[in-house]
């Protein structure tokens, strides 16, 4: 990792330290989020990293924002860091947008989703619905990619025009339906897009965010396994003597770290561009470890873990919800899968040894 | 705990550009992958690849090596395994014996064997296991006693791979009586001459009907003060740094990859989604397991001993082996018969029968997760 990235990584945790602690994400699942956070982070400059400066963003690239998404998901961080900057920032600056002041969404078009955007340039008008999106109404703005007149347009939609249908995941995180019903936008809210942002490359973002977040929540789930086992007495010793303990503590750090292999290649191969089969595998290798170690997080962690006062299960409700937003490991996989037949068995070998490419900046 | 995202250079991706058109020339259009370290023992091969420098090709230039590093030798391995190369023959002396010999060895070993070893022409068994000792290694019963100018060894070993080929085995025995209950003392680890008077071959059929495994009988063999190795009475510390060596390289997950990649070929490029989604996911597990893999190779390099990680890449990675094989047969849906005209089949016949030895050789998982669950506690 590059000496910036690492102390980018060091200060944001600092910061969630200090002010994401369980406490604050337990009384923040009451509220939808933690605007005191959101506030600090904010004055740092972290929502938008990989924003770039001169459309009024921190700087940095893709790699840099997944890597403060690692510690975010370490801490269960109740924010829409991911949304703000990697999504919805990035979509508004590239077609030239100007960035809101608040916190940012995006809608990527889920099955039934609707969106029309009609006018033209001094007359835009914007209908649809879009379900479950991430922090809807505790956001400013939902950024979304509309097809008009034959191509793609960004358009960047006040949340306050809407009417929400308030959801949650599994975590209490919001997920509102948000219907805009031929809401006028001035021309400062609308913008052809240019051809790097389309719904897939949201789709791209939004995935390789949620694998980078449930890295740094896998990560962490293995710490508290970890302590936990080794605390906790029973038959005279700590229970992480016990082989069986062991199997589940083992299998934990295992999938922990090739979530975080994963994440963590994929994000540095995104950084000068997206790239399908990275992303891909990231998210195929975060969801599916989401599964296993909160399986075996909790068997190793007896009945504390089903108590909301513990932090296991802010962690693991977390991991739940993650692994099946922006595409879950099976239609990750599906896609995967398709793509490497077509290229034919002989592909296989040298697109499973690429990894980590070269030239990244790491 | 450190798994850290490595890329390749310029030079390793030559290296690897080579390797690839060295076996793309080597290897006939019909030939039959192997799979991992059970592919045939072809000793014309092993030599091949010996003179393009790729055997013992971490072993310094003064002992006929090549001073190459750990990922380099991690490129090549996992070409050969990936294209189920015959790799037999040369397979563990390139992996573990000869950094054994050349860590612990006396100058004169290192002279005598390196440079077979680097030339492909000198090849080694393990002799570790016997039939009272498995994964309890420190309970070995193979004796050495001392008579002029050496040792007299007495003892059986069995489950070992390709002994009735192989030039030598390194011995695992009691070189002095347990005292006070001290298990791991006194053990030392003795270069045995496969055709030495008094060792004696004898087949144990393996599961699938081949001659792999076998049981090696040493009636007082003889073997000289020059060919103990390392320290005596070491053996023990000896023995765990080499099966920490050996635990983590492309041999620990890809064995069954030939099986994957022949029933892409058979399938060919329209899966229904339920094949697809079997074959993106097999496939992002072997990217990731991969890139753990080589982490390792490139801490090794740094001077680091990532031997917690290590372990943990071995477990991983042999269960995947498994899994694979699991997959692709619900993926199939057909009665598996070893003879089929299928390369597929034939190939997922020998993954069936064989896979239950990938958690066991070189340490079994159960024992791999109390060696890495202790790391953890750390």
């Amino acid at each position: 990792m590059s000496e910036e990235r690492t102390m980018l990584s060091a200060a944001a945790d600092e910061m969630f330290r200090d002010l994401c602690s369980p406490r604050t994400v337990r009384d923040a699942e009451e509220h939808g989020w933690s605007p005191d956070l959101w506030e600090a982070l904010t004055e740092a400059g972290f929502p938008l990293v990989g924003v770039p400066e001169a459309a009024g963003g921190s700087g940095g690239d893709v790699a840099d924002a997944c890597a403060l998404l690692m510690v975010a998901g370490r801490y269960a961080a109740p924010v829409p860091l991911a949304e703000t900057g990697l999504l919805a920032g990035w979509a508004a600056a590239a077609a030239g947008l100007a960035l809101p002041a608040g916190p940012a969404t995006v809608a990527v078009g889920r099955r039934g989703d609707t969106v029309e955007l009609s006018g033209a340039e001094g007359a835009w008008r914007l209908s649809g619905q879009v379900s479950r999106v991430p922090w809807g109404a505790r956001c400013e703005r939902v950024v979304l990619v509309a097809e008009h007149d034959g191509r793609y347009w960004v358009v960047s939609a006040p949340t306050a025009a809407a009417t929400v249908t308030s959801g949650r995941n599994l975590a209490a995180e919001p997920r509102d339906t948000l219907t805009f019903t031929s809401v006028e936008l001035d021309d400062a809210l609308v913008a052809p897009a240019p051809e790097s942002v389309t719904p897939h490359a949201l789709m791209l973002r939004g995935a390789l965010g949620r694998a980078s977040l449930i890295a740094g929540a896998l990560a962490r789930v293995t710490e508290l396994s970890v302590r936990y086992t080794e605390e906790r007495e029973q038959f005279g010793r700590p229970v992480a003597r016990f082989q069986a303990v062991q199997a589940h503590l083992v299998h934990i750090a295992e999938e922990a770290q090739l979530a975080g292999m994963a994440a963590s290649v994929a994000a540095l191969n995104c950084a000068t561009a997206l790239s399908f089969s990275d992303v891909a595998v990231a998210k195929i290798i975060a969801s599916e470890a989401a599964t296993s170690v909160a399986r075996a997080a909790h068997q190793a962690h007896g009945a504390i873990g089903m108590t909301k006062e513990y932090e296991l299960g802010q962690l693991t409700r977390r991991l739940w919800s993650w692994r099946d937003e922006f595409g879950s490991e099976r239609s990750w996989s599906r896609a995967l899968g398709h793509q490497l037949a077509l290229a034919g068995a002989d592909e296989l070998w040298p697109r499973i040894s690429t990894g980590l490419l070269d030239d990244q900046p790491c | 705990m450190d798994f850290s995202p490595t890329s390749l250079s310029p030079a390793e991706e030559a290296l690897r550009d080579q390797v690839r058109t060295f076996l793309a020339e080597e290897l006939p259009p019909d030939h039959r992958p192997g799979l991992g370290m059970a592919a045939r023992h072809d000793p014309d091969f092993s030599r091949r690849l010996a003179a393009r420098g790729w055997v013992g090709m971490a072993l310094p230039p003064e002992y006929g090596g090549h001073g190459r590093t750990a990922v380099d030798r991690f490129l090549v391995t996992e070409e050969l395994l990936s294209a189920g190369a015959p790799i037999a023959a040369h397979f563990v002396a390139d992996r573990q014996t000869g950094p054994t010999l050349l860590h612990h060895g006396t100058e004169e070993q290192r002279r005598f064997f390196l440079p077979k070893i680097a030339a492909g022409e000198c090849w080694f068994s393990l002799g570790m296991s016997e039939p009272d000792s498995g994964s309890d290694l420190a309970s070995v019963r193979t004796t050495a006693t001392r008579v002029a100018g050496g040792w007299s060894v007495s003892g059986t070993k069995v489950w070992t791979s390709a002994a009735h080929l192989n030039h030598y085995f390194v011995v695992l025995c009691r070189t002095s009586p347990m005292q006070d209950g001290a298990r791991h003392a006194g053990l030392s680890q003795l270069i045995v001459d496969l055709s030495a008077p008094g060792v004696k071959i004898s087949p144990i059929p393996y599961l699938d009907g081949t001659h792999h495994f076998n049981e090696v009988v040493l009636d007082d063999v003889f073997v000289s003060d020059e060919r103990v190795l390392g320290e005596l009475g070491g053996g023990w510390s000896q023995v765990t740094g080499e099966l920490a060596y050996e635990r983590s390289g492309p041999d620990r997950w890809l064995s069954t990859f030939p099986v994957l990649r022949e029933f892409l070929r058979e399938q060919g490029p329209r899966l229904s989604d339920q094949l697809a989604e079997a074959v993106g996911r097999l496939t992002a597990r072997y990217w990731a397991i991969r890139q753990m893999s080589l982490s390792v190779a490139r801490s090794l390099d740094a001077g680091h001993a990532p031997s917690i990680e290590a372990a943990l890449v071995k477990e991983v990675g042999t269960r995947f082996e498994q899994e694979v094989v699991e997959v692709l047969r619900t993926a199939a849906e057909s009665e598996i018969d070893p003879g089929a005209e299928s390369l597929f089949e034939d190939l997922l016949a020998e993954a069936v029968l064989t896979s239950p030895s990938f958690t066991l050789r070189g340490g079994t998982n159960e024992i791999l997760r109390s060696v890495a669950a202790k790391g953890l506690g750390r």
